[in-house]
């Protein structure tokens, strides 16, 4: 039953060939110069990885891991919720037969949060999380796992939470887990500066793409993060739905990652993919890294589309009749429906020092926007916010 | 502290609740009143473009699932609570896709609608189009007690009466293992073109294995899919409907048997005999 090596590159549709070097490469110092193109160090862990990986989340298909395996993917990415545990169980069935330096694989797992204020409460004990540890490991039958993140945080507070902290540093010591990570889908400049300033940190796995109106922080925290000397592991690159109700463009997989890896300082991209197809035509991102023309401008079109994006034209300065400051107003817009963030929103709004009747006696809004947008609707909607008290936000 | 977060939660809800995606959607699920329990806050609702919010990167495969809304709230009891999320999936098959992902076959099993388990201080079950998942914290010993008591409660409310898929019926008893059944509703064998499928896992004197059954809109959609299987694996035959013995790249020798809407089929079965022996099951599926 086991898919030669031959046989699987002779049924790629793309040619994956030049990628055999990449599972010798894992051993390669990290000092050494980046000869091959599409390797990157994974900061202070000095493993060298191929700039994409597998996030094997979305799938319980074994022989598309098997595969992956085989054509060059070497890092794979999983977590004790995926699937309710099944999935590291499916990755420890394929795992057990081949050679433990062969694969580099970082799981995950958390502790109940509060959803609203994302902290932890007195259940989450140093205990619970080692037990989290544990449990992964007897899951994918390994003795250790290389890189073990603190899952799905949004807040500092949570993000140093100590317990868990704690529970790491023991697994590390124990030789359970290599190195410490941190993965985290909102808020994360401030998850990954706090795993930064926290020195216990190796490793962030940040939500990161084209779509995220705040990704020029994140990009800044990425880079402090980088020059600390933590590993960057991006991931959610197509951005998922988080356009909301704005979005609608569908967007080429390959032109999401690559703009991810546009940034020097991420080392790696987990790609969710569920076909072989897929897994082939990412791979070929290894081999060219460039954005083409039609890829920029599809990631110009879907930025737009998504509608949350001001792009900061300026276009639109000095149409107002009431000289609103419309690009600060569209940042609130997006800080309220892009990701939820009353506080910010709020903040920005009163910030501003709008007039009272914003919008006058104006009937037709006389301000163009480059991106089509009805600026007089979002601006209705966002300064809506002054009259919540602050209470209620705050 | 808490009055604030609780305004701020249900003022997000309302923003929620005002999405135009939502508001296209039917009625968020009803929760029922469970005696000696208070509502803890009103319940969030979540539509297919803010599940993210919710379940993070986890929302990537409810969405392949075709979900459509997701109701939550908590239902607390002194220092108890109890989590209830309701999911609701386009069809009773979608919903029992992403159940069976999530179902761990070393759980207690309950006759819950169409199928529930308890497993430490967690019980799910589908019925219908919804898939239930109910959490306990500070449950304490009465957990499973008190998460069926909800669970039944809940289901009381959902429509039914609710069943497994039929289809998984057809799947040879012997050297089945139970409740490890799927419904993979996208990329089926990991190829695009294939639509959705539902596998059934075997052990049989350490030979572990599964079958599969695709299953199309009508008899041309099939068609269309084996055509286009055949051509990608480069197994040249004519098409018509009846058994194929083909070798497949990434899956090995699989036998596949073609009739109408459905193709049954092998995977990682090396036992040539045994796959001959499916199908003539098969083909007495097909031909019932």
């Amino acid at each position: 039953m086991a898919i030669g090596r031959r046989d699987f590159l002779k049924s790629t549709a793309t040619s994956l060939g030049g990628f055999a070097y990449l599972s010798a490469s894992l051993t390669r110092p990290p000092d050494a110069p980046d000869k091959f193109e599409g390797t990157r160090v994974l900061g202070r862990t000095g493993i060298r990885l191929p700039i994409v990986s597998m996030g094997v989340m979305n799938t319980d298909n074994p022989q598309l891991v098997r595969a992956a395996l085989e054509a060059g993917y070497v890092f794979l990415d999983t977590a004790q919720g995926y699937q309710r545990g099944t999935n590291e169980a499916m990755l420890g069935e394929i795992l057990k037969d081949r050679p433990r330096d062969s694969f580099v694989i970082a799981t995950k797992a958390s502790l109940p949060k509060d959803q609203t204020t994302g902290g932890y409460g007195p259940d989450a004990t140093e205990e619970a999380y080692t037990k989290k540890i544990d449990t992964s490991l007897k899951s994918l039958r390994l003795d250790y796992v290389d890189i073990y993140h603190h899952h799905g945080t949004w807040t500092r507070h949570a993000t140093l939470h100590e317990p868990i902290l704690s529970a790491l540093q023991k697994a590390k010591k124990a030789g359970k887990i290599r190195w410490i990570g941190v993965s985290t889908h909102r808020n994360e400049p401030e998850v990954i500066d706090a795993a930064t300033d926290s020195k216990i940190y190796d490793v962030v796995l940040p939500a990161y793409n084209f779509r995220q109106q705040h990704a020029a922080e994140i990009q800044k925290a990425i880079a402090r993060a980088a020059a600390a000397g933590l590993g960057v592991v991006g991931m959610k690159s197509m951005g998922g739905n988080r356009g909301g109700a704005y979005a609608s463009t569908q967007i080429d997989a390959r032109a999401c990652i690559k703009w991810v890896l546009q940034d020097p300082n991420v080392h790696t991209v987990i790609c969710g993919f569920t076909t072989f197809d897929q897994m082939a035509l990412d791979m070929t991102i290894l081999k060219d890294l460039t954005l083409s023309a039609a890829e920029r401008d599809q990631l110009r079109t879907a930025s737009v589309d998504a509608g949350l994006y001001c792009q900061g034209c300026g276009g639109c300065t000095g149409q107002c009749a009431q000289g609103l400051p419309i690009p600060d107003l569209m940042r609130a817009h997006m800080y309220l429906y892009g990701y939820r963030n009353l506080v910010a929103a709020q903040d920005l709004v009163l910030s501003l020092a709008l007039p009272r009747d914003v919008c006058g006696d104006c009937v037709a809004c006389p301000v163009a926007c480059a991106n089509g947008w009805n600026l007089k609707n979002r601006v209705r909607d966002v300064v809506r916010l002054r009259d919540v008290p602050a209470s209620f936000v705050a | 502290m808490k009055t604030r977060a609780w305004l701020r939660l249900a003022l997000l809800g309302l923003m929620l609740w005002a999405s135009p995606s939502l508001a296209a959607g039917a009625q968020p699920f009803a929760f029922p009143p469970v005696d000696g329990w208070t509502l803890a806050g009103q319940p969030q609702v979540f539509a297919p473009d803010t599940l993210y919010d919710y379940i993070n990167g986890g929302s990537d495969l409810y969405l392949k699932y075709d979900f459509q809304e997701l109701t939550v709230v908590e239902y607390r009891k002194d220092a108890m609570s109890v989590s209830a999320e309701v999911y609701r999936h386009r069809t009773p098959d979608h919903a029992f896709g992403i159940y069976s992902q999530e179902r761990v076959p070393s759980a207690e099993f309950l006759a819950i609608g169409a199928q529930g388990y308890y497993e430490n201080a967690v019980c799910n079950f589908i019925q219908r189009g919804y898939y239930v998942k109910l959490s306990g914290e500070n449950t304490g010993a009465e957990d499973r007690a008190i998460l069926l008591g909800f669970a039944r409660r809940i289901s009381e409310t959902l429509p039914g009466p609710s069943a497994l898929p039929e289809i998984l019926s057809a799947f040879p008893a012997e050297g089945k293992k139970a409740n490890a059944e799927k419904f993979i509703a996208k990329d089926f064998l990991g190829y695009g073109f294939l639509h959705a499928g539902f596998t059934a896992d075997y052990d049989r004197s350490g030979r572990r294995y599964q079958l599969f059954a695709i299953v199309g809109d009508d008899a041309a959609d099939t068609r269309a899919m084996l055509q286009q299987y055949l051509k990608q694996i480069k197994h040249e035959a004519p098409m018509a409907e009846g058994a194929y013995q083909v070798t497949d790249a990434y899956h090995g020798a699989m036998a596949l048997f073609w009739k109408g809407r459905h193709i049954w089929g092998t995977i990682g079965l090396s036992d040539a005999e045994l796959r001959a022996a499916y199908l003539k099951h098969f083909e007495g599926i097909a031909t019932r």
